[in-house]
């Protein structure tokens, strides 16, 4: 059974105005447990709205989330629960940071679903741990942090609920590269280490390719592709088409097929890359001997 | 939240919506006016029939006339029935103890009841058909003449101008952080007063931080612009009155000054 299915959700904003907009169209998608799902598409293409479904934060305008083959929506006044089980990070976290410490932040989900000091102690530290935060930092308030470690604070206070999903909306936005690599890392590890599902939002299709298993892509509101990572971008034309890009060693392997190398199926990380093209340079190198 | 429709303006490109903002201010002030002249049933008619009249003009939908009538009905029946209990000329229809009902009085209350409908009417109408910020530069336009007693006009309707500018931006911000913080569990539907309040304080934080960092964004963002206040700034949409606008000045005029005769040929009720 998936952990998570949408079946044709739909979802109209301001419906009856001349400003209703169709956010997304009849999407049946089913995401099983242990997975790490990336979903990529256009800004304005769905993505933050489909995934704001999947915690109960929108309701449908037609359709229906499914949660461990349970409907949400069955019973309007539990919804809080589906939150604590899919915890979903925002854009920009650091923006919704309010308490006097990062501790007392982080500790925020976790005394919202009523447990006891030892239990939110526990959580809050192991979190703190997952994302990299000094123990000393924890006792500053987090409007002296800098950029990074708000950020961080932020997705160890979704991570302390120990949601069954975690849900990433961009969380490496506007950082540097030593931020995002840092980031993704331990989210990486998160998953590893729980078991966790995963489903992570992202403009950037290295960190996608990167990281995720599978990928989601969206477009217009509907889902274009949704297949294992590898998949998705070997099919490089498709997605050019709908406007998103591949990363930027998928598009030298292509030029390089493009020019007559036979290069073999087309890489997507940086790594895959070297393991691919070193033993062909070694051979060329061979050759000319 | 996020249906929360601001200043009301409904887009489109009517008749209403095209007219020069400073006209159609004055225009729709002279006819809240005009609505308090007539004396009589034949008057008090044509002010009604030339608010429809313009209503079609516009091409709104009509429940959204209905809509902005809706929240004053209850200041509406309220003075009503004042006038109708405390008026005591005319002929008595009805009289028990203090309370009489006279023929005047219901002639009187059906009047006032008219009049504000046709006024909170007339008044959405400019909100309607006219974007915020064109209204709050007509309104520049409009006051410049205060320059002479030392009234910053331009400060104040740039001020006005941010401060409507950014209602949507922070009831978005606010919209994100609500969902934020509920995703993280915050209840803020349920519990007594005290904590419903409590509850407020994980919005209310984050959404003063961000106003202060929008608020010196912004302040850099128009230094960088050069931007030193109203003097010998010039202005990409010029307002310029057209014939259409002057038509609408004579229609006005004429309706306001037929009124006034009508009120010289019927008898008042009043």
């Amino acid at each position: 059974m998936p952990i998570i299915e949408t079946q044709g959700l739909s979802y109209t904003y301001s419906p009856g105005t001349p400003y209703k907009k169709d956010a997304i169209k009849g999407i049946s998608i089913k995401i099983e447990k242990g997975d790490f799902v990336g979903i990529i598409g256009h800004t304005g293409s769905g993505k933050s709205t489909l995934v704001q479904h999947l915690n109960g934060l929108l309701r449908p305008t037609s359709g229906k989330v499914l949660l461990n083959g349970r409907d949400i929506w069955e019973n309007p006044k539990k919804i809080r629960e589906v939150r604590f089980k899919v915890g979903l990070v925002f854009q920009y976290p650091e923006h919704q940071l309010f308490e006097e410490t990062a501790y007392k932040d982080i500790a925020f989900g976790p005394s919202n679903m009523g447990l006891d000091g030892d239990e939110i102690d526990k959580r809050v530290r192991t979190a703190a741990r997952f994302v990299g935060l000094k123990d000393e930092l924890l006792e500053k308030s987090p409007f002296e942090l800098s950029g990074g470690e708000k950020r961080r604070v932020a997705i160890a206070g979704v991570m302390a609920m120990q949601p069954e999903v975690l849900i990433l909306d961009e969380p490496t936005a506007g950082l540097d590269p030593k931020g995002r690599d840092m980031i993704l890392g331990q989210i990486a590890e998160y998953q590893k280490e729980n078991g966790a599902t995963v489903i992570l939002v992202s403009h950037s299709m290295e960190d996608i390719a990167r990281t995720t298993k599978k990928v989601l892509v969206m477009n217009k509101g509907s889902v274009a592709m949704f297949d294992e990572t590898q998949i998705v971008f070997s099919r490089a034309e498709e997605l050019q088409s709908i406007g998103l890009s591949v990363p930027a060693v998928t598009r030298i392997f292509m030029q390089l097929r493009g020019m007559g190398y036979n290069v073999g199926d087309n890489a997507y990380t940086v790594k895959q890359a070297v393991e691919r093209l070193l033993p062909l340079l070694k051979r060329e190198v061979g050759n000319n001997d | 939240m996020i249906d929360i429709t601001l200043g009301q303006y409904f887009p489109g490109n009517s008749f209403l919506h095209r007219m020069d903002p400073r006209v159609k201010m004055v225009l729709i002030f002279l006819y809240i006016f005009s609505v308090f002249i007539p004396q009589n049933w034949v008057g008090l008619g044509l002010a009604v029939a030339f608010l429809v009249f313009v209503i079609i003009l516009s091409r709104l939908p009509v429940k959204l006339i209905f809509k902005s009538i809706k929240p004053i009905i209850p200041l509406v029946l309220i003075t009503s029935a004042l006038n109708i209990f405390y008026i005591s000329d005319g002929t008595t229809l009805f009289k028990w103890g203090f309370i009489q009902i006279t023929t005047k009085g219901i002639t009187t209350a059906s009047f006032i009841a008219i009049r504000i409908i046709c006024l909170i009417a007339g008044s959405s109408l400019l909100t309607y058909t006219t974007s915020p910020t064109t209204l709050t530069d007509a309104l520049e336009r409009l006051l410049s003449p205060l320059k002479v007693v030392k009234l910053n006009v331009h400060e104040l309707a740039m001020m006005m101008t941010i401060a409507l500018r950014f209602i949507p931006t922070l009831i978005e911000e606010t919209d994100k952080i609500m969902s934020a913080q509920k995703a993280r569990g915050a209840d803020l539907e349920s519990g007594g007063l005290m904590q419903r309040i409590r509850a407020l304080i994980p919005i209310i934080v984050p959404l003063f931080v961000s106003s202060f960092r929008r608020a010196f964004d912004l302040a850099t963002a128009m230094e960088c612009r050069c931007y030193r206040g109203g003097e010998g700034r010039t202005r990409m949409k010029q307002m310029k009155m057209r014939v259409p606008d002057y038509i609408s000045i004579v229609v006005v005029l004429a309706f306001a000054a037929g009124l006034l005769g009508l009120n010289f040929i019927f008898k008042s009720v009043l």
